[in-house]
């Protein structure tokens, strides 16, 4: 085994706060998982080795800032490093949401039981997480309340650094609020970042999980969700790759009536990797789900996405809909997807569908024949591909933040 | 204006375009009617240069500039400009993010100043008057879910914003109702000014009714086989091709 794991596991041992009972059992489990390699299906396309060789450094005080959206209004709490940063976190919060540190979580009555309730137990990293996140916060939003102001996470990371984070959060019962998981980086650092949600019943939920590192940050992280009866997630993901970044998301509809929508932006360049494991829970009936992955890969780059949609027994009336979309710019660039669908329940209506295409031709002769050069018709295409996404975004600021960031990057990628 | 001599041009190694020659003045507008299959849409592609529509032999200039030598958009930037018989769907691109960057590429070629965002949208909301499409079709997707006609609608918007020297109109009358025809003739004849010069292809005389050729040609086996005046349409329209030695009752359809 790893002497990277050796050490994190020792140091895991020495953590003994509120969190010590459940810390405790993923540990257990760590000793019995195998360190994963190609070999082992989930992590067949995840160069974990990157993560031993990767020389980190203890932390120093930190230059890195976060990234302002204009016109956002959130109310921002960042974390660099791990560390909670009060100077440019909100001090005042409206009325109907708290929050506490993770270490705070002793004096909440149900922090510890939501724990690891969400994130399942497959996965290695969130095992190491729940073992060694000290860091993070608690987000409560009591019942029937609305929270007008985007709650935005601001993660930080600078060069050299390790973090582990956790962020739990629970939308009450009826309550509304918008959450922005924002994790930026300029240099080399690992991370993992996992975030625990719990949608109680006709509760909505609005997230986006902005994923824009560095091609040097090693981030391996997730996003649970929990639906409760008749409640609502409409949620997003952007990503930038990194030389190894992997990202799962489960989403488990434990009440019936409840619709998940998960759209999905990443574009990836040079020796990018982006790996993403999605995996929909329909675990009773009657619910919808919904998922749009749309990738665009240039170089040498390397897109995975493994979507899984779970369909349980007696789980009927389900619509599930997953839809894998990929634009490759170069012929070495990669693609590797695969829909698992495991479905028990034979009233449902479930469809899948992924595609791999290159530039259109057709539209490509259309720009051009307008007086549009081969290059900038590239970047309007490849752009409108993805822009059909952020069009859907509920939240405009955050759209157009986006569009020039990912207009440049478009820009950049040359066809080869 | 356009000058085309011996022109000769294949697609997938196949002959279309067999020795064909005209000439069209300023101002000038030329119809060019003909059987299925004949090489009208070949034609329109050889001049506005799409990939896999080799032309190989013969020329071709606009106002004494060899087309054929350049890129596909520096022959719209020279003024050449092709109303598609299939106007593209593009979504997530929207109609006026493409109307300025063609807008804005086409006169920073030739050399002129780029117009505001203020004043573009201006011009374009006109534009959109005119062809009578709502103003909410400037922000939707390139055509995305646009009707028939509204595409055909929206391509002669694009032509009175691009402001083009030679339009060719390569069946922009197919699939109109006669209301939505009386729309695009009316748009086209807007920018009728003495100096704008139209090559209109047609299968049927009823385009001809709104927008009086000059001159009209009969293309069939890649060539012009007669040229005539106005009257030459109607007596198409009476008689059809089947006097072409070449016609084909069996012709595949010849769109792509």
């Amino acid at each position: 085994m790893s002497q990277w794991l050796n050490q994190a596991l020792a140091q895991a041992n020495d953590i003994n706060d509120w969190l010590a009972p459940k810390r405790r059992q993923s540990l257990a489990l760590l000793k019995e998982t195998p360190w994963p390699s190609r070999k082992t299906e989930a992590w067949k396309y995840t160069p974990i080795n990157k993560i031993e060789r990767a020389k980190f450094a203890t932390r120093t005080a930190s230059q890195t800032k976060a990234v302002e959206i204009p016109n956002l209004a959130a109310i921002e709490l960042c974390f660099v490093d791990g560390m909670f940063d009060t100077t440019n976190s909100s001090n005042s919060l409206p009325k109907g949401l708290s929050v506490l540190q993770l270490s705070e979580g002793g004096q909440t009555n149900w922090a510890l039981d939501s724990f690891k309730q969400t994130k399942p137990d497959k996965h290695f990293f969130g095992l190491m997480n729940d073992a060694l996140a000290t860091q993070g916060c608690i987000i409560d939003i009591e019942d029937s309340s609305e929270i007008v102001e985007p709650i935005r996470i601001v993660q930080s990371f600078s060069l050299g650094s390790q973090s582990h984070t956790r962020i739990m959060v629970r939308l009450g019962e009826a309550s509304r609020a918008t959450v922005v998981e924002h994790l930026h980086g300029n240099d080399l650092s690992f991370n993992t970042s996992f975030a625990e949600y719990q949608i109680a019943d006709n509760a909505y939920l609005e997230h986006y999980r902005l994923a824009m590192q560095c091609q040097d940050a090693i981030s391996v992280g997730g996003c649970h969700f929990k639906l409760g009866h008749s409640s609502q997630l409409n949620s997003n993901l952007i990503g930038f790759g990194s030389q190894l970044s992997r990202v799962d998301v489960d989403i488990i509809h434990a009440g019936e009536h409840s619709d998940a929508k998960f759209n999905v932006i990443y574009l990836l360049d040079g020796r990018e990797i982006f790996d993403l494991h999605s995996a929909i829970e329909h675990t009773v009936p009657n619910g919808t789900s919904e998922q749009n992955v749309r990738c665009i890969v240039a170089d040498h780059a390397n897109a995975i996405f493994n979507g899984r949609i779970h369909i349980h027994r007696d789980a009927q009336k389900i619509l599930a809909e997953m839809n894998n979309r990929n634009l490759l710019m170069s012929d070495d660039a990669q693609v590797n997807t695969k829909p698992e669908l495991e479905i028990y329940a034979d009233d449902v209506r479930c469809a899948h569908g992924a595609t791999m295409a290159e530039i259109d031709e057709k539209s490509m002769y259309y720009l051009q024949s307008r007086g549009i050069n081969r290059s900038d018709a590239q970047v309007m295409l490849s752009f409108g591909f993805i822009n059909e996404l952020i069009d859907l975004m509920q939240n405009q600021a955050i759209g157009d933040w986006l569009r020039p960031i990912l207009r440049q990057r478009f820009a950049n990628m040359e066809i080869r | 204006m356009l000058k085309i001599e011996n022109l000769q041009a294949s697609v997938a190694e196949n002959q279309i375009i067999k020795g064909f020659n005209l000439q069209i003045k300023a101002g000038e507008v030329h119809a060019i009617m003909g059987p299925n299959g004949a090489g009208k849409s070949t034609l329109s592609y050889a001049l506005t240069g799409r990939e896999d529509y080799d032309v190989t032999d013969g020329t071709a200039t606009l106002d004494g500039e060899d087309l054929l030598a350049m890129e596909i958009e520096e022959r719209a930037s020279a003024g050449l400009f092709l109303a598609f018989q299939y106007p593209v769907e593009i979504p997530g691109v929207s109609n006026m993010e493409f109307l300025k960057a063609a807008v804005d590429a086409q006169r920073s070629s030739r050399g002129l100043d780029l117009h505001s965002s203020s004043e573009f949208l201006k011009m374009a909301k006109a534009a959109c008057k005119q062809v009578n499409l709502p103003l909410s079709f400037l922000k939707r997707g390139v055509n995305e879910g646009f009707s028939g006609g509204e595409k055909k609608r929206n391509e002669i918007m694009q032509m009175i914003l691009l402001e083009p020297k030679l339009c060719i109109l390569d069946e922009s009358d197919s699939g109109l109702d006669i209301d939505a025809l009386k729309v695009v003739a009316q748009g086209i004849n807007s920018q009728r000014d003495g100096q704008r010069s139209f090559l209109v292809i047609t299968h049927y005389q009823r385009l001809l009714d709104y927008i009086k050729p000059d001159f009209v040609h009969v293309l069939a086996e890649g060539k012009i086989v007669k040229s005539g005046g106005p009257e030459l349409a109607l007596e198409l329209e009476a008689e059809g091709y089947s006097w072409l030695e070449s016609y084909d009752r069996n012709a595949a359809d010849e769109q792509l």
